[in-house]
């Protein structure tokens, strides 16, 4: 740690578990998929169901730093923050920053497109289909599959954005963006007034995932 | 130092560049396929109705699948559909003649190979008509287990034919 730095929680330990499953099973589902093990593709499929259900409960009773709707930023923060970008040393933000928050959103909107049209995906053989498949028409089914293989393009060019931004910030603003999403903890030279403790309740930990666990037995239940 | 504060956003500006430029199809000539074959029809007709074809044998093959994959089987409904795979599939043999193929012009995902190697193709042609053939009987008898292993063998044919003579997708 360099001099006169400080150490502080920006990130609970649900929401790194959660960043690191997230980033394995999208690696898992495009192997599977390249693959053609469609068997597997939908039961890993079901399982980022259940991340991304998870991500998206905690992001409404979470800690702040994982907050979603903190995360549309304002014209003027948005600006604000661009100009910091010049600064000398460059001193991070507490959490997602506004441009890292436009980032995360855009990954969990896509992310959620993606697991959603695959639900009712259906190939080209009418041999497999996605969990909710049987309710829609092959043509449908074929129009969900067309859709899941834009938003993947779509969601490549995001995830490149993303670790070209991470390597751009280490690199460029000298500021390590992995070791907080491993430990959490982050350096800084001060802890900014007002900053909140970033703690996971074990009950709203409990409660995300019952809703998470209820959603994919539903989708399991009433799919095939 | 302006030339070092500046290249972070020369950065982030070079790789917005570069994730737009991601889209983009192939281009396909729209006048490509104009040509007549000996069955009276266009090049580009037979490969659009072969691929129509295709989805149809889809559609009948997703309906049995979805029946399978539901807890209560509806045997009538998979019957119908096992008694029209026949049907729609009836001249697959001649879906494929020569001058059909990616050379054409026309969108396809059919592979030259078809051509290069025409009796393995007519083969693995008859192999499916086999399969739908049995998965028809099964169908008749009722038995789901006896369509569960028909469907499959059936799927294992659509296989082993896009495996090797479809573009992959």
């Amino acid at each position: 740690m360099a001099a006169n730095q400080v150490k502080v929680r920006v990130w609970d330990w649900t929401v790194r578990t959660f960043h690191w499953a997230l980033a394995l099973l999208v690696c898992a589902m495009w192997w599977t998929a390249e693959q053609g093990f469609m068997g597997w593709h939908k039961w890993l499929g079901l399982g980022l169901i259940g991340l991304l259900v998870y991500r998206l409960v905690w992001g409404v009773i979470g800690p702040k730093s994982a907050r979603l709707f903190r995360l549309v930023p304002g014209p003027k923060s948005l600006v604000g923050y661009i100009k910091t970008l010049n600064d000398r040393p460059y001193v991070p933000a507490m959490g997602h920053n506004p441009l890292g928050g436009l980032s995360v959103l855009a990954l969990l909107t896509s992310l959620t497109l993606q697991a959603g049209s695959g639900l009712f995906a259906v190939d080209v053989d009418g041999l497999f289909s996605g969990w909710f498949g049987r309710y829609v028409s092959f043509d449908t089914g074929r129009a969900f599959s067309d859709f899941h293989e834009s938003v993947f393009n779509g969601l490549i060019a995001l995830i490149t954005l993303h670790v070209i931004a991470i390597a751009a910030y280490r690199l460029i603003l000298k500021t390590n963006l992995v070791g907080p999403m491993l430990d959490g903890q982050q350096e800084r030279p001060s802890v900014p007034d007002g900053h909140a403790t970033v703690h996971a309740s074990p009950f709203r930990v409990l409660i995300a995932l019952l809703i998470a666990f209820a959603v994919c037995w539903s989708i399991f239940s009433f799919g095939g | 130092m302006a030339y070092r504060k500046s290249s972070f956003t020369l950065c982030a500006a070079a790789v917005l560049g570069l994730t737009a430029c991601g889209g983009g199809g192939d281009a396909v000539d729209p006048n490509a396929g104009s040509e007549m074959l000996s069955n009276g029809m266009t090049v580009k007709a037979q490969i659009e109705a072969r691929q129509d074809g295709f989805k149809a044998i889809g559609a009948e093959f997703k309906t049995i699948n979805d029946q399978l994959r539901s807890g209560s089987p509806d045997i009538a409904a998979i019957q119908a559909a096992a008694t029209k795979l026949p049907e729609v599939s009836a001249g697959i043999a001649d879906w494929f003649p020569q001058g059909t193929g990616p050379e054409s012009g026309v969108e396809t995902e059919a592979l030259a190979i078809i051509w290069d190697e025409p009796e393995d193709y007519a083969a693995k042609v008859n192999d499916f008509k086999a399969a739908i053939e049995a998965l028809e009987i099964a169908a008749q008898t009722g038995e789901v287990e006896s369509v569960q292993a028909a469907a499959q063998a059936t799927g294992g044919t659509c296989k082993a034919c896009h495996d090797k003579y479809r573009l992959d997708d």
